[in-house]
Parts: structure tokens; C-alpha cells; sequence
């Protein structure tokens, strides 16, 4: 038994377009131009190419460029037998539009799930020897720009243990950068810069500083944050540019604000533990928010400014910090005023650190 | 537009509507959306599969037939050749400065940078490839069997000798690269030969190089002027303020508009140059869009982003393709019985490269 149906076919050879008859022949078929026959050809090679117009256009798997154009409506005997238009892509297709929207959706949100919760509870799972290496590779002697002083270095190791419990896995250090700044590093790095301690006006001001990075360590939220943001990179991979960055950093910033927030609760609880008064802490702060200008917004926590900067403003800080004074606690200062002037001129009397951090080769 | 009254024969039409090309981009749109983006692919694939079904050459229309999977692999292959290696790069010469060694970061940057400039050679040259490969009329496609390594090359010191003589040599840069790189391409039996020549851009090219300097030169010839009659602006009271804004305004808008329009001016040019110079055997080909054309063009694409607050932007691929193919003009003749099947190779891998550095098409 056999059918015959005319179609325009190539036959990848030439470019000659040929009026052909298509003659089925169980799974097979034939094609006859006038008295010539070619094949035959297996159905189930046959392969979906394109719509062209009305027209569906199919291929032959391991034949570049044969093809068979079949205009208007197809048959339904030979429908049966020719592959199913390709649409939307395999997966779409089989599911339908809407079902598939509804599929791909929620795969991406319990990936961005994923992404952003697991770092909570994958971060402590991560050895504390990679960690180690981590910070030693990061870190290093931070290219000869640690400030050392014996009086120096033993005001700045009281100060460590006052607020910590195992002060034997920080790793705390005075770099000479004329930076307002400190930063949490793997592997228990703490670096207090050397700017931050010309500007602070008591040894309670860095001590709160200080209690907020160790908080970070103590959180684990260094390694938290490099396994998020890994992990917003390889999911946000597949958007292009501008927007999966904005997404990517939107994100970021919303978990290192809760980062932040988190610091500081453990810093208040370690200055009171270390029966240190928070008060320098948050003069601290009302210091900072004149400088970002958050001083303006106090009450308003929710600010656009507060949503888009990473710190939770200054400002609010400064608030949280003087609602943890005890009344009545007979704070002790976290230095004594030699101590304090020994750990502030450290990086003034050690000439042999470097500083800055440019190109100055020596 | 009215193209085809003005040019009844014309060797490329284009049949396709817009609300068509809307029922393939707005689902894209929605696909891409939920699938953080992977979807892309594919959905470039649909809209290349529908334009192409849209354009005839001569009698027969063109027919796409790349793989939304294909895009996907060549992006994968990127990001784990290119991505990871560099971000790898990019995290070690941090360390590299924290460390103090920032010579050798420097070093470590500037060969990432160095071997960037290379790869988006090679990916302009691949891009193109991989276009031509997937792209059949009549049965036959075109390709190349050079893999682009040496043209990469060619793109790092050309462009280098384009910029070194304070940029004059730019057009020369453009015409020679895309001679290198269509002289590499065939179609069917027959290889493309590019012969475009570049001196005739230079007129438009130097105009659209001196504008900044006109506009400097007339904004201190003013200055001058002004100094010499003894009177600054402000010194004429009301009137000189309103004639100094005024001033202002006419240089902002000279600035963001005439310095486009001369590039537009130079750009129209330089692809009816590069097209112009275009061979295929015994056809000659032509890009016939003015810079008018070229002007009125970018004014409704801006016009159709901005009134539909960014969603026409999907319609971007459709206007381009349209814009592209009403102006092009083939002349001679074919002999459809010469034309036979391309030998070359066929990677199984897309644009990764030129995808992951976002250039632009031909």
C-alpha cells in the first residue's frame, strides 16, 4: 500500500528547487521527479526545520541542507508520519505556555531560594582550615602595612580579649591606611585602619568598632556573603549585564544589611559584657551620619537612602547603640588613657610599616 | 515605509508584520522573565527563525536554522573558559595588592585585558561564521573553515595602528577588518572577496573628529571675545544672562545631537562603503540607506522605546532586521545549477563569545 503527495524538496546538493512526489511506503518514503526515484528515506529521520510562511519545512538528519517544503494544509496520513512543529522550544512545547511559565517560575524562585538561605547554614559547614587559607592568601602581612609596637600591640590584644571569649583565633591588626574604616576577613581577620583610630576620641569608640567586625567573624558572615554572592553569580548568570547586576547587588545588599544589623547586636552584647559603655559607639556613629547625611532622616528607617546603602544608616545606629546604655551600670573605659595613647600613635611610631596604598615601591 | 514602490526590484523584501513578530516576542519576553534569563536563547533563535522566513531573496526565502541550544552551549563554554578563569584572575591580583605586590597585579591585568581585546576579535569573526552556517536559501549555506585565531590578531594591531595616530586611522581599522573578515567567508561553492576601500570615509570621519574641536574653539573664541569688549556675560544684566543660558542650551543640544548626527553621518557611510565592496561570484552587492535614513531610523526607534516606556524594545530585533534588509541590493546573476552545497565546517556551538561580550550584529 502506498500514498503519493506533491511537495517542493532541495536536496542540499544544488540549489535547484524540484516539484517532487513523496511516496509512502510503510515508515519509509520515496521522492519521484518525473521517472527518477530516490531513497528510500526513513520517517524517522525526518526533522522539523522551520515555518516559512504557511509553509512547514522538514530536514533529513545527516543531510545538509535537504529539505521538504510542504505548503498548505498537509494530509493527515502523512501528517501522522512527519515530525511535530517546533514552536516555543522541546520543553515548552510539550508542556504548553502556561503551564510552563508556571513550571520555569517557581524552579527560579526556589533557586533564588536556595541561593539566598543556604549560605546560613552552609557557611559553618565550610572547614576553618579553608577559611585559614582564605585569609592567608587574602591577607598575607597585608604588604608590610601592619603597625607594630610592643605597647601598642598588647593595648590592642586587651582590647581583643575583653570582648571576646577565644581571642586566640582572631586575628586583629592596625594597617596604616588613612581609611574611616574597619573590615571582617576570612580566617578571623580583623583589620582596624589606621584612620579610624586618629578620628575616634575614646578607646570605648574603637572597642564598638571593634566588638561589630569580630561580630561579623563570629556570625560567620564573611564566608556567608562569598557563598551568596558565588551563588547570585551562577544563578543570575544567564540575565544580561546591567539588570542581573542591579538584581544581584539588590539582593546582596538587603542580606548584608541584616549582616550588619546582626553585628551590632553582637556588639552591644560584648562591650556589656566587657562592661564597656556603648556611649562612644553611638557619638561615634552621630559623627559618621553627619558625614553620609543621614542625620536628616533619624526617625526614618526606611528611608530610600537606608534601602540602597549596605550600612544601616548611621543615624539609626547611633540610636540603637544609646538605647543599650544600662542606667546606672558603672561602666570601666576599655583602655586605660596610656594604653589608649600607645594603641592611637602605633602606626606613627612604627616606621618600618608602609603605608598607604599605592604604588610606593621602597 | 515605501522602499518597495521606489525599488520594485529589489533582490531582498521583507514580508513581516509587526503584530507577527509580537506574538513571538511578547511570550520570549515572559519566557526569558521567568527563566532568570536562560530562555534568551531560545527566544533569539524564534525571532532569527521568523525574520529570516520573512526575507526573500530573489524567489526563495531564507531560512534560519540555529539551535536555541547551541546559543545556550556557546554562553556555557564562555563562562567556564573565559568567566571562570578571569574571575580567577581578577580575585588573585586583589590579593596581589592587598599583599603588596601591585606591579605584578598590574602586570596580571593588563594580560587579561590584553587577551579580552583578542577574544572579541575572534568572537566578531565566529559570530559572523556562525551566522552564515545557519543561514540557507535554496538548500545551500554558508560558512568558513578559518576559526578566527589569526583574525583576532589582525583586530588587536590594526585597531591599535587605528588609534595610534590620535585616531585618525580608524575608518581604515573598520574597512581592512571587515575586508579580513568577509574574504574569509563563502556561500554555497563560491568565497565572498571584500575589496571596500577607505579613503572615501575620511571626509565624513574628520568632520565628525572635529566637531568636539569646533564647538571648543567657538566656546573660546566667545570667551574671548567676550573678556576683549571688556564685559562678561553677567555685566550686560538680564539680557546677557538670557543670551549666555540661551548659549548654554544651544551647546548642550549641539553636543548630544550634532556630534550623534555626525556619527550617524560617518557610520551610514562607512556601511555603504563596506557593502559596496562586497562580492559573491558574479553577484555585487549594495546597502542603499542614506544618512537620513539612518537619522529617521534611530528617531523612531528612541520614539517607540520612550512612548512604550521600554517594552518596544523587543521590537528592536524586527526593526533592525526590516531596516537592514529593505536596503539591501544585489545585482547580477545566479546560476542556481553552480550553486552548490558548502563544504565547511559547521561548529556545533553559537555566539557564546560575541554573546558574552554583547557586540553587535555584522
Amino acid at each position: 500500500m502506498s500514498a503519493f503527495f506533491d511537495v517542493a524538496h532541495y536536496d542540499g546538493q544544488k540549489a535547484v528547487k524540484r516539484k517532487v512526489e513523496v511516496q509512502v511506503v510503510g515508515s519509509q518514503f520515496y521522492l519521484l521527479e518525473n521517472e527518477r526515484r530516490t531513497g528510500p528515506f526513513a520517517f524517522s529521520d525526518v526533522a522539523y526545520v522551520t515555518k516559512q510562511g504557511e509553509a512547514d519545512v522538514y530536514g533529513l538528519v545527516g543531510h545538509d541542507g535537504w529539505r521538504l517544503i510542504l505548503s498548505g494544509p498537509v494530509p493527515s496520513d502523512l501528517k501522522g508520519l512527519l515530525p511535530a512543529p517546533r514552536n516555543y522550544g522541546g520543553w515548552v512545547d510539550r508542556l504548553g505556555l502556561g503551564k510552563a511559565v508556571i513550571a520555569f517560575a517557581l524552579t527560579s524562585a526556589a533557586a533564588i531560594a536556595v541561593v539566598l538561605f543556604s549560605p546560613q547554614w552552609l557557611a559553618p559547614l565550610i572547614p576553618d582550615s579553608v577559611d585559614d587559607r582564605l585569609g592567608d592568601a587574602l591577607v598575607g602581612d597585608f604588604g608590610g602595612r601592619f603597625c607594630h609596637t610592643p605597647a601598642g600591640d598588647a593595648a590592642l590584644q586587651k582590647l581583643v580579649a575583653s570582648l571576646d571569649d577565644a581571642p586566640q583565633d582572631l586575628r586583629v591588626e592596625v594597617a596604616k591606611i588613612d581609611m574611616l574604616n574597619a573590615v571582617a576577613l576570612p580566617g578571623g581577620n580583623v583589620i582596624l585602619f589606621d584612620g579610624l583610630l586618629k578620628q575616634a576620641r575614646s578607646p570605648d569608640e574603637v572597642a564598638g568598632v571593634l566588638a561589630h567586625e569580630i561580630g561579623h567573624v563570629r556570625e560567620k558572615h564573611v564566608m556567608q556573603a562569598l557563598l551568596r554572592q558565588m551563588g547570585l553569580a551562577v544563578v543570575l548568570g544567564g540575565v544580561d549585564g546591567n539588570s542581573g547586576a542591579m538584581v544581584n547587588n539588590m539582593l546582596a545588599m538587603s542580606y548584608s544589611r541584616n549582616a550588619e544589623a546582626e553585628a551590632d547586636a553582637y556588639a552591644m552584647k560584648a562591650l556589656g559584657s566587657a562592661n564597656i559603655s556603648p556611649v562612644g559607639t553611638a557619638s561615634f556613629f552621630d559623627r559618621l551620619s553627619q558625614l553620609d547625611g543621614s542625620a536628616g532622616v533619624v526617625k526614618d528607617n526606611a528611608g530610600i537612602t537606608g534601602y540602597l546603602s549596605s550600612h544601616p544608616l548611621s543615624a539609626s545606629r547611633k540610636d540603637a547603640f544609646e538605647k543599650s546604655i544600662v542606667k546606672g551600670k558603672n561602666y570601666k573605659p576599655a583602655l586605660t588613657p596610656s594604653e589608649w595613647a600607645e594603641l592611637k600613635t602605633m602606626c606613627t611610631q612604627d616606621r618600618k610599616a608602609k603605608s598607604g596604598f599605592g604604588f610606593d615601591f621602597n | 515605509m515605501s522602499d518597495e514602490q521606489l525599488q520594485p526590484h529589489s533582490a531582498f523584501r521583507f514580508h513581516g508584520s509587526w503584530q507577527e513578530f509580537a506574538r513571538i516576542a511578547f511570550p520570549n519576553l515572559l519566557l526569558t522573565i521567568v527563566t532568570l534569563g536562560i530562555y534568551r536563547f531560545w527566544a533569539t533563535t524564534r525571532e532569527r527563525e521568523y525574520l529570516w522566513s520573512k526575507t526573500d531573496f530573489i524567489d526563495e526565502r531564507l531560512e534560519w536554522t540555529g539551535r536555541g541550544m547551541e546559543l545556550f552551549i556557546g554562553f556555557i563554554m564562555v563562562l567556564l573558559l573565559i568567566g571562570l578563569p578571569f574571575f580567577g584572575i581578577q580575585l588573585v591580583s586583589q590579593g596581589l595588592i592587598f599583599q603588596g605586590a601591585p606591579m605584578l597585579a598590574g602586570l596580571l591585568t593588563f594580560a587579561m585585558f590584553l587577551s579580552l581585546f583578542y577574544l572579541t576579535g575572534v568572537a566578531y569573526f565566529r559570530a559572523l561564521r556562525y551566522r552564515l552556517s545557519r543561514t540557507y536559501w535554496r538548500g545551500i549555506r554558508g560558512g568558513s573553515d578559518d576559526p578566527g585565531f589569526q583574525y583576532g590578531l589582525s583586530y588587536m594591531w590594526k585597531w591599535v595602528v587605528g588609534w595610534l595616530p590620535l585616531f585618525l586611522m580608524v575608518p581604515w581599522a573598520m574597512i581592512s577588518l571587515w575586508n579580513d573578515r568577509w574574504n574569509a567567508m563563502s556561500f554555497g561553492p563560491h568565497r565572498f572577496s571584500a575589496n571596500a576601500q577607505w579613503t572615501p570615509l575620511m571626509k565624513r570621519y574628520l568632520l565628525f573628529y572635529l566637531v568636539p574641536f569646533l564647538f571648543l574653539g567657538g566656546a573660546v573664541i566667545f570667551g574671548v571675545s567676550m573678556a576683549a569688549s571688556g564685559s562678561a556675560p553677567d555685566a550686560l544684566g538680564d539680557t546677557g544672562m538670557a543670551v549666555g543660558g540661551v548659549l548654554a542650551v544651544v551647546a548642550v543640544l549641539a553636543f548630544y545631537i550634532i556630534i550623534p548626527l555626525a556619527a550617524l553621518a560617518f557610520y551610514s557611510k562607512y556601511f555603504r562603503m563596506a557593502v559596496g565592496g562586497l562580492r559573491l561570484h558574479t553577484l555585487e552587492f549594495a546597502f542603499r540607506a542614506r544618512a537620513v535614513d539612518w537619522v529617521l531610523f534611530f528617531l523612531a526607534n528612541m520614539a517607540i522605546i520612550i512612548c512604550t516606556l521600554g517594552i518596544g524594545y523587543i521590537f528592536m530585533p524586527y526593526r533592525n532586521w526590516k531596516f537592514f534588509v529593505e536596503h539591501m541590493e544585489a545585482y547580477g546573476e545566479i546560476n542556481i545549477d553552480e550553486l552548490t552545497q558548502s563544504q565547511t565546517v559547521v561548529e556545533k556551538h553559537g555566539e557564546g563569545l560575541l554573546d558574552a561580550f554583547d557586540v553587535g550584529a555584522i
